[in-house]
């Protein structure tokens, strides 16, 4: 067969290909491989392949080595790269020997698949959730991320507060999932959602005969989460009378089930949850004050989306790639006119908003680039804050004008307070003031 | 000033996030003072983070980095110079003498419509919201 041929067979299938010389340099590189990695193939090509693929494998057990060195085979080993965009990926890869018409070993040929999309279902379904799925460069969540190691591997109560949408359960995961607890259970009861009578028996458990229809013994959740972690959203929502109990947990690490007469022993980590004032809550006695210092000993609070504007291109990109992948559409993003539209917002719904805004987009949109046609109707309305020039921005260099003189107005020209505000350097901010020439 | 490199044999291991092995610089000016290799445990990225500031690191040069781990970097006060390739004793001493943002040392990849602000300016790769 034709070079040519071979090429265009070679482009057509959705796995990346790429084959290596001895010398481990890449002699071919398919569309699909382009794709993945995100480096275009006259660039791959003549390269090295660890720096192309770019997987946790090539310095340390390379896949191709070892077939080449073996003769055997491997197939769909599960690795993780990085592309050229800074994205972490899973992939599966196989591996063979590439010979020429004599049989004398010639390179190999690597196929490489994307797992993204599975690797995204089995953290949905499993919520295994980590660091690397909270996007963020705001300095008070990075501020966050440098405490998170300490935190996750104490024992002590976390108490996370944050506005509807902030992450709050996300925070909480990645602090189970990284400290010596990951192997046992998380467990998330939503207090807020258990009438008041249920919650007792739903936290505890409770035993046969303790109340009409209780014919046999029932596990808590924190029985459930025994050795492992509970995660207690809207904590304030608990009745005082569940408080006292909860409070025992903490202090003395048992708990009665409802109708029993012997304490049950609980190594369970605590971590809750509010996005209302707790303290003024405290003050005004709807929320035991023993109890607040109980859970209180580790504080994460998390900003809202309006806080951390710097993050929402971020968190668009992220939006777009995952519902690409559950949606099978291939949208690149948005225009300019939808990010100004999308960094004015304030987002009283936070991250959870923007996530429903992004995959309203994609029901709607035909195109690859969401337009503004495509945004949820409140957005067809709204005019743009003609005082900060937003309607006038038609491109991003615009719109990075105007955020700075914002940031500096706003922090009465401190340009180390607007460059944290804008989470980038304070180098860069100047070189970017002189680019805009602001003075 | 110290400068952190992960290391693969004697060159840039290919992605900061798989390396294992870092090399610790201090640059006075253009003169090398020190330089010793560390093992870099695999650790999640936050204690990977934590690590590079408890040992003082005021730059990491890397090569491919994840845009997750670059940020919790960048958000403890260390500066990045991502996507370089190249021999540990070139790369540091080009960084020394200003001579990092010659094209030769940047990783494949990076090089669409980077070409003239690389050489110009020292821009690299760069993702959505840069470096």
């Amino acid at each position: 067969m034709e070079k040519e041929a071979q090429t265009v067979i070679l482009d057509s299938i959705t796995e990346g290909v790429f084959t290596v010389d001895l010398n481990w340099e890449i002699t071919f590189f398919n569309q699909a491989a382009e794709k993945i990695t995100k480096i275009p193939r006259q660039q791959a090509i003549g390269q090295l392949c660890k720096n192309i693929l770019r997987s946790e494998l090539c310095e340390k057990d390379c896949a191709l080595q070892k077939t080449i060195e073996t003769g055997k085979p491997i197939i769909n080993k599960p690795v993780h790269i990085v592309d050229a965009k800074g994205n972490r990926k899973a992939i599966s890869i196989t591996t063979a020997i590439l010979k020429d018409k004599r049989s004398k070993i010639i390179g190999g040929v690597e196929t490489f698949r994307d797992m993204s999309l599975v690797e995204q279902l089995r953290k949905e379904i499993q919520q295994g959730y980590s660091f690397e799925d909270i996007i963020s460069r705001n300095h008070q969540v990075q501020k966050l991320f440098s405490i998170l190691p300490n935190v996750a591997q104490s024992n002590a109560t976390v108490l996370i507060t944050g506005e509807t949408g902030t992450g709050k359960e996300l925070f909480a995961r990645a602090v189970h999932n990284i400290g010596p607890r990951k192997n046992r259970p998380f467990i998330a009861v939503n207090c807020g959602a258990l009438p008041d009578t249920l919650l007792e028996s739903e936290l505890f458990g409770y035993k046969a005969g303790a109340f009409t229809d209780a014919k046999k013994d029932k596990a808590g959740r924190f029985a459930l989460a025994e050795g492992g972690t509970i995660f207690l959203d809207e904590i304030t929502d608990i009745p005082i009378s569940v408080q006292v109990k909860l409070l025992r947990v903490l202090q003395e690490k048992t708990y009665e089930p409802l109708g029993g007469t012997f304490s049950c022993k609980a190594d369970v980590r605590v971590i809750a949850a509010t996005n209302k004032d707790i303290e003024k809550l405290v003050t005004q006695d709807k929320f035991r004050r023993d109890l607040y210092y109980r859970i209180n000993i580790v504080k994460l609070a998390l900003p809202a989306l309006r806080e951390r504007r710097e993050d929402i291109p971020l968190l668009i990109d992220h939006f777009i790639s995952r519902f690409n992948r559950l949606h099978n559409k291939n949208i690149t993003g948005v225009t300019d006119e939808v990010l100004a539209i999308l960094l004015e917002y304030e987002y009283p719904g936070n991250i959870r908003e923007l996530e429903n805004i992004i995959e309203h987009c994609f029901v709607l949109c035909q195109a690859e680039i969401i337009q503004r046609e495509c945004l949820p109707a409140m957005f067809q309305k709204k005019q743009i804050d003609e005082s900060i020039g937003l309607n006038k921005a038609v491109t991003l260099e615009e719109m990075e004008r105007i955020f700075i003189k914002q940031a500096l107005r706003q922090n009465n020209d401190n340009r180390t307070a607007a460059a944290r505000q804008l989470g980038i350097n304070k180098s860069t901010l100047f070189r970017k003031m002189k680019g805009f020439d602001i003075k | 000033m110290k400068i952190a490199i992960p290391v693969w044999q004697d060159s840039i291991s290919g992605v900061f996030d798989f390396a294992d092995k870092l090399s610790l610089a201090e640059i006075e000016g253009q003169t090398e003072n020190n330089r010793l290799e560390i093992p870099l445990p695999n650790e999640p990225m936050p204690q990977k983070a934590s690590r590079l500031k408890e040992l003082d690191v005021d730059v990491l040069i890397c090569g491919a980095i994840s845009k997750s781990l670059a940020f919790l970097i960048i958000g403890s006060g260390i500066k990045i110079i991502p996507f370089v390739s190249g021999q540990i004793d070139e790369v540091l001493s080009a960084y020394a003498s200003g001579q990092l943002t010659e094209m030769r040392f940047l990783m494949p990849g990076c090089r669409i419509g980077t070409r003239k602000g690389f050489v110009k300016g020292g821009h690299r790769c760069r993702w959505h919201g840069g470096l």
